[in-house]
């Protein structure tokens, strides 16, 4: 377990050290306003970066597109000419990893909702072998109650539904080998994508730890991600699946 | 024997329905699934257009009161059958849509939307 500072002093040095092909992917909507400073503070820590555009109407695309080929070879861009949803963006991203024969991903918001400091020990189960998912785990009491609320209740479906018993389900910021990733079998299009990876991992065994990570919570994220609705349109979408 | 009205539509419209189905048919255009149910059920109005009362026998079989009622009934539940139906293929079509978008997106890795040359696609 890293502490403050320690982390920032290894975060680096253990990189670099590694042999392992770490890649960052990105989904990304209508971001044009956070994308850019993303894109930037990852490319400055030498990350690998996958960005998928999911149809957006704005300039994501074309942000994205200058700052990676400014990083030739560092940054691989994508785009849905629909809009698909997160499900289908993240299947997209990690498809385009494994040709890139990534052997570690992971998936890191475009709004700017995480912390690349918590890039690291997001990987570190995996690269120690201990796990194939990781899934950063937010720290409930920072977050907003309306928002606290929603993830509870997401928790709860999942463990009514799936089985198991995660501490942040619908957290974006996840770390996935190559034997998961090709394990992965989503269908979920949308942000019902958080709740089926719980799913793929009891079915297929995947070994799972959660770390914990910062939550990063500013007036332009607030609006989006799970809320209440969208925690009921998850709800009557699981519903149908089951009823399929 | 007299008929009422609606009852000369009815088979007007049936007729008019088989004729439509089997032209549909020989373009291809319907299965021969679908040929076989829109088929009796055009039949179906036909006859009992001809004798509504038809309908009564139904009823006692069923227990429902009036004829109209299991025609109703029946008419309902096949909505909802039909309507089911409908939703799954355009879950179907939007699963195919999402399959076309992600192949899309992974063939065009790092294309320059804004390039006024467009010699690939």
């Amino acid at each position: 377990m890293f502490s403050g500072n320690l982390k920032k002093q290894n975060s680096h040095k253990l990189f670099i050290e590694s042999d392992l092909k770490i890649w960052i992917i990105l989904p990304a909507y209508n971001e044009e306003k956070i994308v850019g400073k993303v894109l930037k503070e990852l490319f400055n820590l030498g990350l690998n970066l996958i960005v998928i555009d999911d149809g957006s109407h704005d300039r994501t695309y074309e942000i994205a597109y200058d700052l990676i080929k400014s990083h030739p070879g560092k940054g691989f861009l994508y785009r849905h000419p629909i809009n698909r949803g997160l499900g289908a963006t993240l299947k997209t991203g990690m498809e385009a990893a494994l040709f890139k024969n990534a052997d570690i991903m992971v998936t890191f918001d475009a709004d700017g909702q995480h912390d690349p400091e918590d890039i690291l020990p997001v990987c570190k189960p995996i690269m120690e072998g201990r796990a194939d998912v990781v899934i950063g785990a937010r720290d409930f009491n920072e977050m907003p109650s309306q928002k606290k609320r929603a993830n509870q209740i997401m928790n709860l479906i999942t463990w009514i539904f799936y089985g198991a018993h995660v501490k942040d389900s619908q957290s974006g910021l996840r770390a996935f080998n190559r034997k998961a990733a090709v394990a992965l079998d989503i269908v979920s299009r949308e942000y019902g994508i958080s709740s089926e990876i719980i799913r793929e991992i009891r079915h297929k065994e995947l070994r799972m730890e959660e770390v914990p990570i910062k939550t990063i919570y500013t007036d332009y994220s607030l609006s989006k991600g799970t809320n209440t609705i969208v925690g009921l349109k998850i709800l009557v979408k699981m519903i149908r699946e089951i009823l399929k | 024997m007299t008929l009422l009205l609606y009852q000369y539509i009815g088979i007007l419209i049936g007729i008019i329905g088989i004729i439509y189905t089997f032209l549909r048919f020989r373009e291809g255009k319907m299965s021969l699934g679908m040929l076989f149910i829109w088929g009796i059920i055009w039949i179906i109005l036909i006859g009992l257009s001809l004798d509504p009362m038809a309908t009564g026998y139904f009823a006692d079989l069923t227990g429902i009161g009036r004829g109209l009622d299991v025609v109703l009934i029946l008419g309902l539940i096949g909505c909802y059958y039909l309507i089911f139906r409908i939703y799954n293929m355009i879950e179907n079509i939007e699963q195919e849509i999402t399959h076309m978008a992600r192949e899309m997106a992974l063939q065009r890795e790092n294309k320059d939307l804004e390039s006024k040359e467009d010699k690939e696609n």
